[in-house]
């Protein structure tokens, strides 16, 4: 693929969703099986098309082309490297698979005519995130998307889902003004916000200090970082469950994205490390990982509890973007990867059995993986990778941060993994092995007497299998699959990538 | 060069023609009275467009009223700066009669119209001699001319709130218009000149004698115009007035009312006092720190009102602190910023009011809370309102961010970053008052509770109009940003 191609071929992903959408909007005013399938095709297309830059990557060609100038030295313009190619590759994918999801989970929700064009629009504007150019655009798309997930996280309007898009709505915009402050410095400073131009801020001044915590903030308060996670817990888990498994699994990414962007193309490593900015990031992380995990084991809500997860999980990937070494920095790119896979594995599975059983509170889950054993065979696996059980693939990010941690001598770091696996296990456990081994109205039966308790455990052995539907299986089954392959396995694409990745920003790649 | 010389008067002219006339023709000859409004309007707009071209060719045009040389006769001058804000004047204006012609209707009373049409070519024709003019006891009269049409189209409602707004607004503004007068009478006194450059050149020796009277004049303008563009703490009469009064009056009075003023102060500031004098003077922080207070008291009290053209005043006291900082802070790119959210802001207000004016007509509904669910009904009005919202914020893709995005540039470039957190600080408080009411007008679970008349086209029209100017000004800000800063530069 020359390059023009692929100048199309980035312009085609991001521009594809959002020209559809309307084309969407209209068709499921029609028929919604139009719907269903335009939105199917939207999302597969450009799955598809994304993969195709892989060979453009691994040919170590960048592209990076200026559309036009709205001001001077201020243009909007799109980007393809070796890191934008990571972050849209598995954007897309996880996309794909939630909106195969989708078919069925929302075939009984109401306003499915919003959520199709709404979940297009997203998947566009999130590919104009990670292709953008320059952190202008960077801005542009990510408030588009933020402003437009809005729509995503109060679907089911209840007044819960208000209270939660509400205050979605105003870290949002807290955040894209931070976002806002740090460019405008960002370009006062270096007169540019190029993504082609390494390290735009070269002094180390009370501004550009300024714009270091700006960043931080704007794409912290995404990338839910403490103490700026206080929306993620509340937003995520009262969208539909697809839109969830987006929320967690890739939107979150758009932050540490945006976060990689500022440490390597605003800053340095050096500036960083001479400055000690990153141990402000890492302390961050360290209460995030940390918070986020321990929180975690309190919530009752399923989806509360895979939220606090994602907060905890997001901790990793800023520690590894503070220690700054090799290791460190594949261990983050991986975990990104296996994040987005594990977690939308997770988000999905909660999703089957809300939507089959009606039980979202994890005391009543006793028994669900005979109900739904492939559903929560699923879910078990992904719960056993984001432990960190080998050879799963989030035991081989978690062993790459921890090589880097110890490489760097910050032991510590090493200890805060540990200590977050074990927590991860702690919650994670509770809701797997009831799941399996527990007889379904155990409890009830206990009340009921001796006569009670015989009925009961005939009418357990006599429970149906009630799975969710193949639409529904085939992405979790997608996805557990995926944790194993990208485990550790011979042929690790993304951990390859992940390798790739680094050496182009350690080296210097950026130009 | 035939007739284009004289487009300066005649601009003036035809409006103040037409407002004698609107009157006679809405007695005998009803229907082609509000054409021939129209038809006036575009007149002076594409005259007003003719002298951008003359200056862009020529350079600055002067023009003398009956032949007669300063310092005998009034002298009219159009450069860059005016022609640009000829422009804004007279394009919005003639966007807003568009919308009115339909929603005065339901607003006054039937035989009120032609006055309404008198008063507002009148308002618009005074703006305009205000941005063109360039003697300082023609810029008083047509002040004057500006206050008292100003507040009669409030009163013209004639309900008890209009009334007592109005009142209020009048007795501000004559106060406004007589510390202007005195602070003229203090320039007079010692230059013995009205036409401004010559006062401009007399005043660097006047001064030597008589410091005081300068300082005594700059202050007395700072009140003046502050009073009148509502720059805080003297905003107190514009919340009453701008809600009080019909829609499109509200539109008008916040979308280019209070900007001609802040334009006026401006021309003080830059052609009419030298600028050595002016620097040892602290002007521009005296104005800089009220702006600041302004935007974010404005802000704040935007985020109590009950009512929703309340709210939208309150607002306009914050945005016109925008235009004001970017005065105060004295850069070249601050300067650009302020003047394009002059423009920006002219749009986007006017359209909010509209929108408004929309919701009022159809549904009768003025507080915020009842409007939950609205958008059910007003799908178009409420579409645009949150265009409207969306670039008060200031996001991407409206106008909004641009002028936003060089206030900020320009308070970094001169080391004051203090004022971009204001400006932040602002849009994020602009967010928290303009977000629940589009949130809540969509995303409302139950039926909306108000019956909704269906609204008229050449209603929405406009109002789509706005959302296409607001789109393209943040999308294409390079022509008239360009514009603008080489104007700006040709002043430092």
């Amino acid at each position: 693929m020359d390059e023009a191609t692929a100048i199309a071929v980035i312009l085609f992903v991001i521009l594809f969703p959002i020209v559809m959408t309307p084309v969407i909007m209209s068709a499921g005013g029609r028929s919604d099986k139009l719907r269903n399938a335009l939105s199917l095709l939207t999302s597969a297309v450009t799955f598809v098309l994304t993969l195709s830059l892989f060979p453009v990557v691994m040919r170590g060609d960048v592209i990076q082309l200026t559309l036009f100038e709205i001001l001077p030295n201020l243009e909007i313009s799109i980007r393809l490297d070796i890191l934008s190619f990571n972050l849209g590759a598995i954007a897309s994918f996880i996309w794909f698979l939630c909106t195969i999801y989708s078919l069925d989970y929302m075939a009984e929700e109401h306003g499915g005519d919003r959520y199709y064009p709404v979940l297009m629009f997203t998947l566009g504007s999130c590919l104009g995130i990670f292709f953008a150019g320059d952190f202008f655009t960077l801005f542009v798309f990510f408030e588009l998307m933020s402003l437009i997930s809005y729509i995503l996280v109060v679907h089911e309007e209840t007044e819960q889902a208000l209270k939660a898009g509400y205050k979605y709505l105003v870290m949002t915009i807290i955040g894209g003004l931070a976002l806002f402050l740090g460019i405008i410095i960002t370009f006062e400073l270096g007169d540019t916000v190029s993504l082609g131009v390494g390290s735009i801020i070269e002094e180390v001044t009370f501004l550009s200090f300024l714009a270091f915590a700006c960043f931080v903030i704007g794409f912290g308060m995404k990338a839910g970082m403490f103490p700026l996670h206080v929306w993620l817990p509340d937003a995520h888990p009262v969208a539909p469950s697809p839109a969830s498994a987006l929320l967690s699994g890739v939107m979150l990414k758009t932050g540490a994205y945006g976060l990689f962007r500022v440490v390597f193309n605003a800053f340095s490593i050096e500036i960083m490390q001479v400055n000690n900015w990153d141990i402000i990031l890492g302390v961050l992380a360290v209460v995030t990982t940390l918070l986020g995990s321990a929180v975690a084991l309190t919530q009752n809500d399923i989806k509360r509890r895979l939220a606090y997860s994602s907060v905890g999980q997001m901790g990793y990937v800023l520690i590894g973007l503070s220690i700054l070494n090799e290791n460190a920095l594949t261990g983050t790119m991986f975990h990104i990867f296996s994040h987005a896979i594990m977690k939308s594995c997770l988000f999905l599975a909660a999703g089957a059995i809300i939507w089959k059983t009606g039980k979202r509170q994890i005391s009543e889950m006793g028994g669900i993986g005979r109900e739904m054993p492939y559903t929560m065979a699923c879910f078990s696996i992904a719960a056993l990778a984001m432990i960190g059980i080998p050879p799963l693939n989030g035991f081989l990010s978690k062993w790459t941060l921890g090589l880097g941690a110890l490489d760097a001598n910050l032991t510590i770091y090493a200890v805060v993994l540990l200590i977050s696996s074990l927590l991860n296990a702690l919650y994670y456990l509770p809701i797997i092995v009831p799941a399996f081994f527990e007889i379904i109205g155990e409890s009830e039966a206990a009340e009921g007497g001796s006569h009670g308790h015989n009925q009961t455990q005939v009418s357990a052995l006599k429970l149906k299998v009630q799975d969710a539907t193949p639409k529904m299986l085939a992405p979790l089954i997608i996805l557990a699959l995926c944790t194993f392959i990208f485990g550790l396995t011979p042929l690790n694409i993304p951990f390859d990538l992940s390798q790739l990745t680094t050496v182009f920003f350690l080296e210097g790649g950026i130009f | 060069m035939g007739l284009e010389q004289h487009f300066p008067a005649l601009i003036i002219a035809i409006l103040f023609s037409i407002a004698f006339l609107s009157p006679i023709l809405y007695r005998w000859a009803r229907k082609a009275s509000a054409p021939a409004l129209l038809v006036s309007l575009s007149l002076a707009l594409v005259m007003a467009i003719s002298l951008l071209i003359q200056v862009h060719q020529g350079g600055e045009i002067y023009y003398h009223m009956g032949g007669w040389e300063p310092p005998y006769g009034v002298e009219f001058k159009v450069d860059y700066f005016r022609a640009y804000m000829l422009l804004v004047v007279l394009a919005v204006s003639l966007w807003i009669m568009v919308y009115a012609l339909k929603d005065l209707q339901h607003e006054l009373k039937i035989g009120m119209l032609g006055w309404y049409y008198s008063l507002y070519a009148l308002l618009v024709g005074s703006m305009a001699g205000i941005a063109m003019t360039n003697d300082l006891f023609n810029l008083f009269v047509l002040m004057e001319i500006c206050a008292i049409s100003a507040c009669a189209i409030i009163s013209i409602k004639e309900d008890r709130a209009c009334l007592e707004a109005s009142f209020k607004y009048l007795i501000l503004s004559a106060m406004g218009t007589g510390c202007f007068l005195l602070g003229v009478a203090m320039l007079y006194m010692v230059t013995g000149q009205f036409n401004y450059d010559l006062v401009n050149q007399a005043l660097p020796v006047a001064v030597e004698q008589y410091p005081n009277n300068m300082f005594a004049a700059s202050a007395l303008f700072i009140v003046a115009f502050g009073t009148k563009a509502a720059l805080f703490p003297l905003h107190v009469w514009l919340p009453d007035a701008h809600a009080s009064a019909p829609s499109p009056s509200s539109a008008m009075l916040s979308g280019i009312v209070i900007k001609i003023y802040a334009f006026a102060l401006f021309i003080m500031f830059y052609q009419l006092f030298p600028r050595p004098l002016l620097d040892s003077i602290p002007l521009n922080e005296i104005v800089l720190w009220l702006a600041t207070a302004g935007i974010m008291f404005g802000s704040i009290f935007a985020m109590v009102q009950v009512d929703i053209k309340k709210m939208l005043a309150y607002s306009s006291i914050g945005q016109i602190g925008y235009v004001f900082l970017g005065i105060g802070l004295d850069d070249t790119i601050a300067l650009t910023g302020g003047f394009y959210h002059l423009l920006v802001h002219a749009l986007m207000k006017s359209m909010l009011f509209m929108a408004a004016g929309v919701i009022i007509y159809s549904t009768g509904v003025r507080q915020i809370k009842q409007l939950a669910g609205v958008g059910q009904v007003l799908p178009v009005t409420m579409i645009a309102f949150t265009i409207g919202a969306a670039s008060m914020i200031g996001i991407p893709g409206t106008g909004g961010l641009i002028s936003k995005w060089y206030l900020a540039l320009g308070a970094l470039e001169i080391g004051r970053p203090f004022f971009v957190v204001i400006i932040l600080a602002s849009s994020l408080l602009n967010a928290v008052y303009y977000m629940p009411i589009v949130v809540n007008a969509f995303m409302y679970q139950e039926k909306f509770e108000h019956v909704a008349k269906p609204v008229p086209r050449q209603m929405l029209i406009p109002l789509l109009f706005g959302v296409a100017a607001i789109i393209f000004f943040g999308v294409v800000p390079g022509p008239t940003l360009d514009l603008l800063e080489y104007a700006i530069g040709l002043l430092f």
